[in-house]
């Protein structure tokens, strides 16, 4: 192995390490976008851990923003698929309480997600 | 004016190497693998063994030959691995051309067979996101493919260098 091989070794694993770095890791500054009834009332911060209340049609949702995912904890509609849908931390990702009119979508620096299908 | 169609002494050595890429590509294309688009790749022994002792246009040969005819036995000629596959090769003997040109860069074939790896999983990958999925989450599977790549050159320029090695003592 001469010289030459090692550096092109060398340069290989900075390459790797930065291709890694690139595409392995989240967007940074993330915030939550709440829309109700399809409007944007307001953009939280993903950073600061916190409870919220959003008011819509039927009643109030219930939101947490813990270690930097947001989710629904409780909402006065019958189904609760909103709630199931559980944990959303990437750029692009989505949940919605249709029958209440409430929906959070997460904004970050890297979109994740063109679209979501259950 | 004579007119010669018989196949001369080069002619002979490269449809022998090719044949060699050839029976190596098959048969490796028997071993599953965990992702698409990985392989060891051990046909490419051939082609860089080409290179060390015949030059860099022997290899393009028997390279070509290899991923055409391969293809045509295993089946997937004029598919999209069979596209995919020819990205490869070309961006691989790109990098071989150049080098060539280059004088040798003080490198051996490890560092070679590294180069012309990574120029193969580039060139495909570069294929593979204009033509097939323009998604931008394939970039997520470019960091693993290019640690495959760097892992498989190297196992293929160890192997290139000890039979190097051994054919030199003859």
């Amino acid at each position: 192995m001469t010289t030459a091989d090692r550096v092109v070794v060398g340069l290989a694993l900075t390459l790797i390490a930065w291709l890694y770095a690139a595409f392995w890791t989240q967007g940074k500054g993330a915030e939550v976008a709440v829309l109700v009834n399809g409007v944007e009332s307001q953009r939280l911060s993903l950073a600061q851990n916190q409870l919220f209340e959003v008011a819509g049609r039927l009643g109030t949702s219930k939101l947490e923003i813990k270690d930097s995912q947001v989710r629904f904890v409780a909402s006065p509609c019958t189904g609760k698929q909103c709630i199931h849908a559980g944990h959303l931390k990437r750029g692009g990702e989505f949940a919605a309480c249709l029958p209440n009119g409430v929906s959070i979508y997460v904004v970050a620096t890297r979109t994740e997600f063109d679209a979501i299908n259950f | 004016m004579k007119l010669d169609f018989l196949p001369c002494d080069e002619d002979h050595r490269i449809a022998k190497l090719a044949a060699l890429a050839i029976g190596i590509h098959v048969l490796e294309s028997a071993i599953p693998s965990p992702l698409p688009g990985v392989k060891p790749g051990l046909a490419n022994v051939v082609t860089l063994l080409t290179y060390f002792l015949y030059g860099w246009r022997a290899a393009i040969w028997v390279s070509l030959l290899r991923v055409v005819i391969g293809s045509v036995i295993v089946g997937t000629f004029f598919s999209p691995t069979f596209m995919l596959s020819v990205s490869g090769a070309l961006g691989s003997l790109a990098i071989l051309a150049a080098v060539a040109a280059a004088g040798g860069l003080g490198l051996s074939p490890i560092g070679v067979a590294v180069l012309a790896s990574l120029a193969h999983m580039a060139g495909q990958f570069a294929v593979a996101y204009a033509v097939f999925v323009q998604h931008p989450a394939l970039f997520a599977l470019l960091p693993v493919l290019m640690t495959a790549a760097l892992v498989f050159g190297l196992v293929s320029g160890i192997f290139t260098q000890k039979v190097l090695v051994r054919l030199h003592r003859q």
